[in-house]
C-alpha cells in the first residue's frame, strides 16, 4: 500500500514537473520568413461598431499585417450587416458597395481573403484567415499596379490614375476596383464588457471611385509589355480628414470574384 | 470406478458452475434510462417566424444503460441528434454511441476506461460533466484511478481526450481546426475526520485538498508561440465546526493564450470562499468568487462552451419560473467579481406569523461586476488585451464599476391549510444584456419582477395550481431610440406578464394552460403572446409531455453555462423512462 502511495506521488511529482511551458513574454511571436515576391494580399474586415468581438478580431489581423509586412497585406474595414446599422452615437460607416458585398450574411466579424465579396467558400472567421493569407502570398503575380493621385485641398477633388502592368502573358476578363479608405478615425464601439468612445478605426472603406464592380481593365488575350490604364474621381467628403485617407486599389478576375493584386497609396 | 469418480466430477464442477452462475446472475443489476425529445415546427408570422429554412422537425434522444455486478460496472449511452432541436449547436447532428465505459473499484483501488466524468474540488481546475439540456457533454475518454490507501485519504488520476461532439478521438483533421490536447490530472483529498479516530466524532471537521491538471496540445499557430503543456493547480480546504462551516478553493493556471482570452499570455486566478451557518429553521450562507482568465480548454481555438476542462461555478439565485428565468446569468470566464448572501428562516409553527404549519421566508442577493484590468507595455505602447501580450494587470481585490448582473429576491412560501399551499416572491433585477447575451449597445435590464403560486388541493387525487408572473423595465422606455435594424435586440425587452393554470390528477395526469405576454415591449410588433398547453402523462418512471404553442427567444442555462434558445412555434413531444 505505502509502495503503491508512494509510485502515485513520483509520477506525480514527475508530471507536475512535466506539465507546465511558460512562455518567455518577450518572445511570443513566431519568426517570419518573408515570402518571396511581391504579391500582396487584401484582406477584407467585414465588421460593425456595435459588433463585440470585432475589436479582437481587428487586433488579430492587424497583428498579421504586422508579422507578414505592411508593404504585402492590406487591410479594408469594411462596416457592414446588422451591428455596424448607425444608432445613436455609434458611428454610421455603412456603404452601399459594402452592403453588397457582404452579400446578405448576417454576423460580424467576417472576412474575405483576396476576394471582392463574402461567397461561398470565400467567407472566413478570424480563425480561419492565416493559411488563406499565407497561401495568396505565396502565388504568381499576375499584375503590377501603380497609382497616382492627385489632391485638391480647396475643392477636395481627387484625380486617381492606375497603370497595371501584367507579369505574363494571359488571358480573361480583369476589371479594377478604387476605394477610398479613410484611417484611424475615433468614435464609439462596442468591446467587451461595455463601450469604447474613443476606439480607433482603422482602415474604414468610405466606398468606391468607379462603382462596386469598378472599371474593365481587360478583355481577352494579353501580354507581358502591355500597360492598361484607368481613371476615376470624386470629391471628397467634408467630413473626412483628407490627411488619413488613401486610395485602394485592387485587381480581379471578374469571372470569379478574385483578387489579383492590390496597392493602397496615401491622398496627400 | 474411474468412471464414477469422473461422473462425480463433472457433476460436481456442472454443479459449482451453475451455483456461480446463479449468484452471478443474482447480483446484476441492470438499470438505465431513455428520453426523447421532439418538436414540429411551424411558421408563425405573429413572432416574426416566416421562414423555417428548411427545418420542419427536430428530435434529441439518448438511452443510456447500465450494467453492475459486484465492484464491477459498465454502461453505455447512444444518443441521436436527427437533426439536433433549434438552439442547439448544429455539430450535434448525428447518431452513435458517444459515451461507454468499463469500471472496477474494490474500495481500495478503482479503475475506469473508456468515457470518463468526474470533478476536482469544486472543478476551478477540472469538470468533465455531461448536461442533455444543454447539448454539452465533455466527457474525457482515457482512463481513472482511483486509490485509496487508508481511510479518509483519496487519490484520483485521470487521463484522456475530449468528446468533441462526433469528431474522432483519432486520426484527427487538423484542417477543422481540430487541435484538441490530452488531458492529464492528479487529485489528492484528505478527511482528517476520517483518518483520525480522535477526530470520529468531533464537532470540529476539516479535510484538505490539491489538484493539478495539464492538458498537452499541438502548437499549429502560425504567429504565436503556444505552450504545448499548459497547467494549471488548485488547493482547497473545508473546515466546520458544530453549525459553521467554511470551505474556500483557490486555482492557478499558468499562460494559456487561446482564442477565449485574445491569445494574451496572463496567467489565470481564480479564488471560491463559501461562509454557512445553519441550525433549526434558520440558514445562511454568504460566497465570494473572484475570476480572472479561467477558461481553460483542451484546444486552444475552441469557443463558446465547446472543451471546456474547468467549470466556474456560479453563485447565483437559480429561478425556476418562467420570468425570472428568462434573465439567467452566465459565467464570465474573462474575469468577474462575484458575492452572493442567502438566508433562509422559517417562522415557527403556532406562531401568530407562523401560522399552523410555519412560514418559510427566504432572501436572496447575489452581485457580479467585472475584474479591474490595467494596460501592459508591449512593443513600446501600453497596451490592453493586445495578442500576443501579456494582456493586463489586475488587483486581485479590485472591483470595476462596469456590473453583470444584480438579482435582490424576497420569498415567501407558506402553507395556509391543508388545502391551499401559496408561495410568492419579488425580484430586482439589473442584467446587462449587452456582455451576456451579445446584443451590442442595448441598454441593462433594470426589472423588478413578482410572482404568485397557489396550490389547491381539490381532494386527495386532484389539484390546480395558478401562477401568477410579472416583469415590469420601466426603463427600456426612457431615451433609448432604436431604428429598424436594432429592433432585434428588443426581442424580450420591456414588461411582461405570464399565467399557468395547472390541473393534476394524481398520480397519472396533468393538464396545464400558460400564456406570456410581452405586453410592454417598446416595439410594437413584439407586443407578442406567447401561449401553450401541456398535457403529462405519468406511469411509475415513465413520463411522456406533449405540449404545443408558442415558445419565447431566450437562454436556457444550467451552472452559469447557457444557451440560446430561439422563438419558436409548434408541436413538442417529451418521452422519457428509466428502470
Amino acid at each position: 500500500m505505502k509502495k503503491l502511495s508512494l509510485i502515485f506521488a513520483t509520477l506525480a511529482l514527475m508530471f507536475f514537473a512535466m506539465g507546465c511551458d511558460k512562455i518567455d513574454i518577450n518572445n511570443t511571436h513566431k519568426p517570419y520568413e518573408p515570402i518571396s515576391g511581391n504579391k500582396t494580399v487584401l484582406i477584407k474586415d467585414f465588421t460593425g461598431a456595435r459588433c463585440v468581438n470585432c475589436p479582437e478580431a481587428a487586433e488579430t489581423v492587424h497583428e498579421m499585417q504586422y508579422l507578414l509586412g505592411e508593404d504585402r497585406i492590406f487591410i479594408l474595414s469594411v462596416h457592414a450587416g446588422f451591428l455596424a446599422q448607425p444608432m445613436g452615437n455609434f458611428p454610421d460607416f455603412l456603404t452601399e458597395e459594402g452592403t453588397i458585398w457582404y452579400n446578405n450574411h448576417d454576423s460580424n466579424p467576417l472576412f474575405s481573403v483576396d476576394h471582392v465579396a463574402l461567397t461561398d467558400g470565400n467567407t472566413l472567421s478570424v480563425e480561419q484567415i492565416g493559411v488563406p493569407v499565407l497561401e495568396a502570398l505565396e502565388e504568381v503575380q499576375l499584375f503590377d499596379i501603380e497609382t497616382y493621385a492627385t489632391y485638391d485641398e480647396t475643392s477636395r477633388h481627387m484625380d486617381v490614375k492606375n497603370y497595371f502592368y501584367p507579369m505574363g502573358d494571359g488571358d480573361g476578363k480583369y476589371y479594377a476596383t478604387v476605394c477610398l479608405v479613410e484611417d484611424s478615425i475615433v468614435g464609439w464601439q462596442t468591446i467587451p464588457g461595455g463601450v469604447d468612445k474613443e476606439y480607433v478605426f482603422r482602415n474604414v472603406f468610405r466606398g468606391t471611385l468607379n462603382g462596386v464592380n469598378g472599371q474593365l481593365v481587360s478583355s481577352g488575350p494579353f501580354y507581358v509589355d502591355d500597360v492598361f490604364t484607368s481613371t476615376c474621381s470624386i470629391e471628397i467628403d467634408s467630413t473626412y480628414n483628407a490627411d488619413q485617407c488613401y486610395v485602394l486599389t485592387y485587381i480581379y478576375d471578374y469571372d470569379n470574384g478574385k483578387i489579383m493584386h492590390t496597392v493602397m497609396e496615401k491622398i496627400k | 470406478m474411474r468412471k464414477h469418480i469422473l461422473f462425480l466430477l463433472a457433476l460436481a464442477l456442472t454443479v459449482s458452475f451453475r451455483a456461480s452462475a446463479q449468484s452471478f446472475l443474482k447480483n446484476s443489476q441492470v438499470n438505465g434510462s431513455f428520453q426523447t425529445d421532439a418538436q414540429y415546427y411551424m411558421l408563425d408570422p405573429g413572432i416574426d417566424i416566416n421562414d423555417l429554412y428548411g427545418k420542419k422537425f427536430g428530435i434529441n434522444g439518448f438511452g443510456k444503460v447500465n450494467y453492475t455486478n459486484g465492484d464491477f460496472s459498465a454502461g453505455l449511452r447512444f444518443e441521436a441528434f436527427l437533426p439536433e432541436l433549434n438552439g442547439f449547436r448544429e455539430e450535434l447532428k448525428g447518431v452513435g454511441v458517444p459515451n461507454f465505459f468499463a469500471t472496477y473499484d474494490n474500495g481500495f483501488i478503482g479503475m475506469t476506461v473508456g468515457d470518463i466524468y468526474d470533478q476536482f474540488g469544486s472543478g476551478l481546475v477540472f469538470r468533465s460533466y455531461e448536461e442533455w439540456s444543454l447539448g454539452m457533454d465533455n466527457a474525457l475518454r482515457g482512463a481513472r484511478i482511483v486509490l485509496r490507501p487508508t481511510k479518509g485519504v483519496t487519490l484520483k488520476a485521470v487521463y484522456g481526450r475530449q468528446r468533441y461532439y462526433w469528431a474522432p478521438y483519432l486520426d484527427r483533421n487538423m484542417s477543422f481546426d481540430d487541435y484538441r490536447g490530452i488531458v492529464r490530472g492528479v487529485d489528492g483529498e484528505w478527511n482528517l475526520n476520517q483518518s483520525i479516530p480522535a477526530l470520529n466524532d468531533s464537532k470540529f471537521r476539516m479535510s484538505i485538498g490539491g489538484s493539478f491538471v495539464s492538458k498537452k496540445q499541438e502548437d499549429q499557430s502560425l504567429f504565436y508561440y503556444i505552450p504545448e503543456n499548459v497547467g494549471a493547480a488548485a488547493a482547497r480546504i473545508n473546515l466546520g465546526y458544530g453549525n459553521w462551516a467554511f470551505s474556500t478553493e483557490y486555482a492557478y493556471k499558468i499562460n494559456d493564450p487561446s482564442a477565449i482570452n485574445n491569445y494574451i499570455y496572463k496567467e489565470g486566478q481564480a479564488l471560491l470562499a463559501s461562509l454557512s451557518y445553519s441550525q433549526k429553521g434558520f440558514g445562511a450562507v454568504l460566497q465570494v468568487k473572484r475570476v480572472d482568465n479561467m477558461s481553460f480548454k483542451s484546444m486552444y481555438t475552441a469557443l463558446q462552451n465547446d472543451l471546456d476542462i474547468n467549470f466556474i461555478p456560479p453563485i447565483n439565485h437559480t429561478h425556476t419560473h418562467s420570468l425570472p428565468s428568462m434573465y439567467t446569468y452566465s459565467t464570465q470566464p474573462n474575469g468577474e467579481m462575484a458575492a452572493q448572501l442567502q438566508v433562509n428562516y422559517t417562522i415557527p409553527k403556532g406562531t401568530a406569523l407562523g401560522g399552523k404549519y410555519g412560514t418559510k421566508l427566504a432572501f436572496n442577493m447575489s452581485q457580479v461586476n467585472d475584474i479591474v484590468r490595467d494596460s501592459v507595455m508591449d512593443n513600446g505602447h501600453m497596451v490592453i488585451n493586445r495578442p500576443g501580450s501579456l494582456g493586463y494587470t489586475s488587483k486581485f481585490f479590485a472591483i470595476s464599476d462596469h456590473r453583470f448582473f444584480r438579482d435582490i429576491n424576497f420569498e415567501i412560501d407558506k402553507k395556509i391549510s391543508k388545502d391551499w399551499h401559496v408561495t410568492a416572491q419579488y425580484i430586482n433585477l439589473y442584467y446587462d444584456i449587452e456582455t451576456i447575451e451579445g446584443h451590442a449597445g442595448a441598454p441593462p435590464v433594470k426589472a423588478n419582477i413578482a410572482f404568485a403560486d397557489v396550490t389547491y388541493k381539490i381532494n386527495r387525487k386532484q389539484s390546480i395550481r395558478l401562477e401568477i408572473q410579472g416583469l415590469w423595465e420601466a426603463e427600456v422606455h426612457k431615451g433609448y431610440e432604436y431604428e429598424e435594424s436594432e429592433k432585434k435586440d428588443y426581442q424580450k425587452r420591456g414588461d411582461w406578464a405570464a399565467a399557468l393554470l395547472e390541473y393534476t390528477i394524481s398520480p397519472h395526469w396533468s393538464f396545464s394552460i400558460a400564456d406570456k405576454w410581452n405586453y410592454g415591449n417598446p416595439v410594437a410588433e413584439f407586443r407578442d403572446h406567447y401561449f401553450t398547453g401541456n398535457v403529462t402523462f405519468v406511469h411509475e418512471a415513465t413520463r411522456v409531455m406533449l405540449s404545443a404553442g408558442r415558445q419565447s427567444e431566450g437562454v436556457v442555462c444550467v451552472g452559469g453555462v447557457c444557451r440560446t434558445v430561439p422563438a419558436s412555434s409548434g408541436v413538442t413531444l417529451t418521452v422519457s423512462t428509466s428502470f
